[in-house]
């Protein structure tokens, strides 16, 4: 390889890696900022709750369809893999530690990136290059504590009784599916669930809500205000918002799980 | 009253400005005058501290807001009304709530006051009854008058605008051109704006800085552009619209 295309490539690897770290610099003040605006929340109520039927009340059917179809697909799926070892009897076991500690708080957070996580970045995106937030700023409206503090805090709040549907419906759709195809009585289904429930299945479910809002909100939020060139950057800033934050509400969702095993177990 | 001194800024490599002074006097009104992306609205940014310069000193009453935080920025941006070019009006809330915005994020006013002030600029801009429509049902010149009054709503000493005619019919211009000549008949409000209408600087503009290439390169009364032998000014004299 000539000499010139290889410095070029490393002048341009170096460019990258520059552009990557001003930008986590970046997040991580508007992270900072963020929070450090909740004390205000009551001056700004109005908007907390407003957001809180947005990203809670209104969520509620997608977080639904999600847990419902989860719940069901894992009981008939996981029944037929236990019928082969004749321990159906473990069907509620299995399927209420796979919906409860994984795929309940997971689906929930993927369908919330999507829907809030899309909202936020398309909503934010289109008052950044539409001068709005700017205007905030000129007429001395913090627009971080105004716009992204909100989300932030509602996300916070809703997520959590939104874990605690998800999972509802999961294991209820679970108990329905593990009834009429498996044929298993409710009573097996729920008594191999309950005395075998842990105060770790809870932790690890309930913790997830917290840091999925928090990623979910900042960095949707985030790539909003930095959406740049019109109408085209909106549409680039909310799709990087939504693969970025799901992208790390997998990562966040391994490792949540892993350290509240290992620390509880 | 609002200074720029020696006021450089680069985007990249690209000089914006090069070391551009400017002064804005109180009940004054100044234009500034240049083609399209020359950086004239980047100088009513900087004079809101919403961009920093590379070098040189933003002024306002005698603070230097160049190294000031954006915290210590908000009491500043509240001595000065914006109109940007594009309006932005907050469009989740209605005509009314937009022309509030300021007083109820900011000021412990009650709400029979508040009512009464956003009504006086509602009726001031010509928008009565169309109070609680929300701005996406209002025409360019519309919006442009509710901009307006949600700048003067609080009674600032300077009210910045940012082509406050570009992109809009004659008609809505000229009452656009009225309403800021009938504030400066009515108050003591200094005003900043940035145009490419040299008609708008004549109508209006108590006096002009002309920006071309970074640089102010005329800066006085506006009667006086007449009589500036620059190039650039001698051609714009003539062609009146800047399509630079």
């Amino acid at each position: 390889m000539p000499v010139t295309s290889t410095s070029n490539l490393k002048l341009r690897a170096e460019l990258r890696l520059k552009e990557f770290l001003l930008t986590m610099q970046e997040f991580f003040l508007f992270a900072v900022r963020a929070f450090s605006t909740i004390p205000k929340f009551r001056r700004y109520l109005r908007d907390v709750l407003d957001q809180a039927v947005i990203c809670g009340i209104e969520s509620i059917p997608i977080v639904l369809v999600s847990s419902i179809s989860i719940g069901g697909l894992m009981a008939m799926e996981v029944g037929n893999l236990l019928e082969d070892f004749g321990a159906k009897t473990m069907l509620g076991r299995s399927t209420s530690n796979a919906v409860l500690r994984e795929l309940g708080p997971l689906l929930m957070g993927l369908m919330l990136a999507a829907r809030y996580g899309s909202r936020n970045g398309a909503e934010l995106g289109a008052m950044q290059i539409s001068e709005q937030i700017d205007a905030l700023r000129a007429f001395g409206t913090d627009p971080i504590a105004k716009l992204v503090m909100p989300r932030l805090v509602a996300a916070l709040v809703m997520f959590i009784p939104l874990v605690a549907l998800s999972d509802f419906a999961g294991l209820q759709t679970a108990a329905y599916v593990a009834e009429h195809y498996h044929k298993i009585d409710p009573g097996m289904f729920w008594n191999s669930i309950y005395p075998k429930l842990a105060p770790k299945d809870f932790v690890v479910s309930f913790l997830k809500a917290p840091v999925f809002a928090i990623i979910i909100t900042l960095v949707s939020s985030f790539n909003g205000f930095s959406a740049r060139g019109g109408t085209a950057g909106v549409g680039r800033s909310t799709i990087k918002g939504i693969v970025v934050s799901s992208g790390l509400v997998l990562v966040a969702n391994f490792y949540v799980s892993k350290l509240v095993l290992d620390f509880m177990h | 009253m609002i200074e720029l001194r020696n006021v450089t800024l680069k985007y990249g490599e690209k000089v914006i400005l090069d070391k551009v002074s400017l002064t804005v006097r109180n009940n004054t009104i100044k234009a500034v005058l240049g083609p399209s992306g020359v950086g004239k609205s980047t100088i009513i940014k900087l004079m809101l501290g919403l961009i920093k310069p590379n070098s040189g000193q933003v002024f306002v009453d005698g603070i230097d807001i160049t190294p000031l935080k954006e915290t210590e920025l908000y009491p500043i941006r509240r001595k000065m009304g914006i109109v940007f070019q594009g309006n932005a009006l907050f469009d989740s809330m209605t005509i009314s709530q937009n022309m509030s915005f300021f007083l109820r994020e900011n000021l412990q006013l009650p709400d029979e006051e508040i009512e009464h002030r956003v009504m006086e600029q509602i009726r001031f801009a010509g928008l009565e009854g169309y109070e609680n429509q929300l701005p996406e049902s209002l025409s360019g010149g519309m919006k442009k008058r509710v901009a307006i009054g949600r700048a003067l709503i609080f009674n600032p000493g300077m009210i910045l605008f940012d082509e406050p005619t570009a992109g809009l019919d004659p008609v809505s211009s000229k009452k656009i051109l009225n309403l800021i000549a009938d504030l400066r008949q009515n108050s003591n409000l200094g005003a900043v704006f940035v145009t490419h209408i040299i008609d708008d600087v004549f109508a209006i503009a108590d006096e002009t800085a002309v920006l071309y290439q970074g640089k102010i390169i005329f800066d006085g009364p506006t009667g006086k552009l007449h009589e500036s032998d620059h190039p650039f000014i001698r051609s714009i004299l003539s062609d009146k619209i800047l399509e630079l």
